[in-house]
């Protein structure tokens, strides 16, 4: 029997979910966290701009004074949009997996076309990235989507520290797009390297960086490299936003979460609902009902009515890509279920050092969701 | 069940897959029992009409092709070359063709001064005017789409009825034709994207 | 009327898709079947590729990519590297491409074309000629990616090839390619004047309106780029693009 968050939608689908006495789940209580942490209203104008003029002040006498993530996605895009519209000067970067769709690469060019921002490209070499996103798949965990994601994090760091620039603009917020539930979603350095070595064909990988977690704390600590949500100190609205980015910037909806990426579309409208079932829109429902875009009935309804849809010809052209045979495909479909808890990770490095992480979050060194997503319990 | 005809000329796997996506139950084949069974069939081709025209005799298949078109009356759907050994005959290498329509094929006729811009063959994407406007073929296609072509050589003809579709290259020419059912286009729907695969969803269709 | 075809080219090294610079320095774009179904959604006219490592390395390009990009693509591609016999030609035609494009062997063996032409159709075969200017600064013809001279002047070699039996020609400019300055406007209409085949102009495209140019003053049938549709802005940013239907109908309206 499925128990369902009073509060929101997530439910025991999730297997790391507590609730408390009112029903209310973890991931209500970490929004809750969050949003005393940074909560909307003249404080937040007021912090926004503090950070603004600091960002502008280190990046002085720099090309760009902060690094933006682009895949062409909303929240990419209107991170883009804010960055130019509250006066800083972004280098736009954009990760390619070899997955890019039309709409994609044309929300791209359109944003720094119009905001007349210039454009920098990481193509990963995709025999190399196809081994990685393949040894995922073969790992039995829900955790396939991870190579892009690490893969974008490291980019934007070591671009960054390239450029000189210190910050970093993430389009994330938990207002809007919740926080992912780590069974759903966990990664680290350790645990991809982990995989790919297990089920890897390719030894090393040269086009893309895959950031150690010690080149992360000295990017972080050393270089002074932050990465800033900087979504969360506004009011966001996603139907707004997506009529903003229309006539502003002409910007196309791609018709589902990340659907943008076609890998993102066969993962999260197919792969997992099919084998691990876990259907995403939940976390992103979930945040939308707890900041009153949506009520908790019509999001029940919309998980309800219609099961995650996907499009076969997206199935096939994802086996065909990643070069499966049906044989293959077959296997990595049902093999017994794994998750990061059967490969080495940093996991258990990282509840050791909950402290020292908390510490950090409340300087400001690194998110407070992260705190609060891996070391809490 | 529609078979492709390999007559060993053109490009048949285009059309094969086209009708796959289009979910339709296709074949591509030159055996003449498998032919003999088909319900309608598409004639593709790219190349020499004398070619064509030998390798047709060539794999037994002239009897076969004027008993299911003309006597069967099953329908067929010519592409390029295809569409020209419907013909009488050809200029090209001076042959007779199927003889199906009342049409001969010519090769295009430049006018001096227009050579520098109109070269031959002609390649590119192009419009078509449909002349019978409630053709089948073209159902639900919007008329400003345009669609591939690449020929040296033309339909021509003095009997208006059979004109499907016209286009223009320095001058009006046959770019498709429909005589009860035989069909045929001087373009490649099978590289005409969305357009073009409509175009075959009608044929399937009908 | 038929409008002037716009054709990005796509160039292959070890079946990853690559963009050079005066045919050298070539840098990674990314997953060449990736690149279809982008130019696939963005309604490309055609699309060229050319395997450049394929005439060195005594090969054409593997069969099952080109049966992959032919079950992807939706409209006409040409396949270009390394072909040398019919039975070259048959095997890339029957995997799905709508023409063949020779290079090195149509100057080592013009005769060959010819046995082509006759076979499949001049319209399936496509003579691509790279032009550059040779150590006395004069213009001459080259193969094998640029680097063996052929001894023939390109205007010659055109109406060679054009009298052997190919049905189009590519040329391309070795001096302009990846600059994005330009196309040799001045090369392709001394070719297109001497010819009565269409004569696909290629290398330097940087906006539409050095293709707009070729087409109007050198009397291109068809303007490609390479770089252009592949990079944006100034940091060669790798972004798969392709003009709108609206912007093509501009690009060739004067």
């Amino acid at each position: 029997m499925t128990k369902i968050c009073t509060r929101c939608i997530l439910d025991t689908t999730v297997s790391d979910i507590w609730f408390d006495d009112k029903g209310e789940c973890k991931y209500c209580m970490i929004n809750d966290e969050m949003e005393k942490n940074h909560p909307l209203g003249s404080g937040s104008e007021a912090r926004l701009q503090v950070l603004i003029e600091k960002i502008k002040k280190d990046g002085k006498n720099k090309a760009y004074d902060c690094i933006v993530g682009s895949s062409g996605g909303r929240d990419s895009t209107y991170t883009l949009l804010k960055a130019v519209e509250l006066g800083l000067r972004p280098l736009a970067v954009h990760f390619d997996n070899g997955w890019n769709t039309e709409i994609s690469v044309k929300n791209i060019k359109r944003a720094c076309e119009k905001l007349k921002i210039p454009l920098y490209t990481v193509v990963a070499d995709w025999e190399e990235f196809k081994d990685l996103q393949v040894s995922f798949l073969k790992s039995s965990t829900p955790d396939a989507d991870i190579p892009t994601d690490y893969a974008i994090y490291s980019v934007l760091f070591k671009v960054a520290a390239k450029e000189g620039v210190k910050y970093i603009l993430n389009g994330h917020s938990f207002r809007t797009e919740g926080t992912s539930p780590i069974s759903w979603t966990y990664m680290d350095a350790r645990y991809l390297k982990a995989v790919h070595q297990t089920y890897g064909k390719i030894k090393k990988i040269k086009s893309f960086p895959v950031l150690s977690l010690s080149k992360l704390l000295y990017y972080s600590f050393v270089k002074g490299i932050r990465d800033i949500r900087i979504l969360e100190y506004m009011d966001y609205n996603k139907k707004e936003v997506d009529q903003i980015l229309k006539a502003k910037l002409d910007w196309e909806y791609y018709g589902g979460h990340h659907h943008e990426n076609v890998y993102t579309k066969f993962f999260q409208s197919y792969y997992l609902p099919q084998r691990f079932n876990i259907d995403k829109r939940k976390t992103e429902l979930s945040a939308l009902i707890r900041h009153g875009q949506i009520s908790r009935e019509e999001a029940l309804r919309e998980i309800n009515s219609s099961p995650y849809e996907y499009d076969p010809t997206v199935v096939e052209y994802a086996k065909s890509k990643l070069g499966l045979s049906d044989e293959e495909f077959n296997k990595i479909m049902n093999d017994p279920i794994k998750s990061h808890n059967d490969y080495p990770t940093y996991l258990p490095l990282i509840k050791t050092l909950k402290w020292p992480i908390k510490m950090a979050t409340r300087l400001k060194v690194l998110p407070y969701i992260l705190y609060l997503k891996y070391a809490s319990n | 069940m529609i078979v492709i005809v390999d007559y060993g000329m053109g490009n048949l796997r285009s059309v094969y897959n086209k009708l796959k996506r289009i979910e339709c139950d296709a074949k591509i084949s030159s055996d003449p029992e498998v032919i003999s069974k088909a319900e309608k069939i598409i004639l593709p081709g790219v190349g020499h009409f004398k070619n064509a025209m030998e390798k047709i005799k060539e794999y037994g298949l002239f009897e076969l092709l004027n008993q299911k078109v003309l006597k069967d009356k099953i329908p067929v759907l010519g592409i390029c070359l295809g569409v020209q050994l419907f013909t009488k005959k050809s200029e090209e290498g001076d042959v007779e063709g199927l003889g199906w329509i009342d049409a001969e094929t010519v090769r295009f006729s430049i006018p001096e001064h227009q050579k520098i811009r109109l070269k031959v063959p002609s390649v590119g994407w192009n419009s078509v005017s449909l002349v019978k406007t409630d053709s089948l073929l073209f159902k639900g296609i919007d008329p400003q789409e345009l669609f591939y072509f690449v020929h040296s050589y033309h339909l021509k003809s003095t009997n208006s009825s059979i004109v499907l579709g016209t286009s223009n290259y320095s001058y009006e020419f046959i770019s498709c034709i429909e005589k009860d059912n035989i069909f045929g286009t001087q373009f490649h729907p099978e590289k005409s994207q969305d357009q073009g695969m409509q175009l075959f969803k009608n044929f399937v269709k009908m | 009327m038929i409008r002037p075809r716009v054709i990005p080219i796509l160039l292959l090294k070890n079946l990853g898709l690559v963009k050079s610079v005066r045919f050298k320095n070539y840098n990674y774009i990314g997953d060449p079947i990736n690149a279809v179904k982008i130019f696939n959604d963005l309604r490309a006219d055609e699309l060229v590729f050319l395997d450049i490592m394929a005439s060195k390395e005594k090969r054409t390009i593997q069969l099952s990519f080109i049966e992959r990009v032919g079950d992807e693509c939706n409209m006409p591609f040409s396949v270009g590297g390394g072909i040398r016999t019919i039975n070259d030609i048959k095997t890339i035609l029957s995997a799905g491409a709508e023409k063949v494009i020779i290079n090195s062997y149509a100057a080592e063996n013009p005769e060959f074309i010819k046995n082509a032409a006759m076979e499949f159709g001049s319209s399936t075969i496509v003579a691509s000629i790279d032009v550059k200017n040779n150590f006395f600064g004069k213009e001459a013809t080259y193969t094998m990616g640029g680097t063996k001279s052929t001894g023939y002047n390109p205007v010659d070699f055109a109406k060679l090839m054009e009298e052997k039996g190919a049905g189009e020609l590519i040329i391309n400019s070795i001096e302009k390619d990846g600059t994005m300055e330009g196309y040799d406007l001045d090369l392709v209409k001394r070719i297109s004047e001497a010819v009565t085949i269409p004569v696909i102009a290629c290398g330097g495209a940087g906006t539409y309106e050095h293709m707009a140019n070729c087409f109007k003053d050198s009397f291109a049938s068809a303007v490609a780029a390479g770089s252009m549709f592949v990079y944006h802005g100034p940091r060669k940013a790798v972004l798969i693009n392709y003009p709108a239907k609206n912007e093509l109908l501009q690009i060739f309206s004067n």
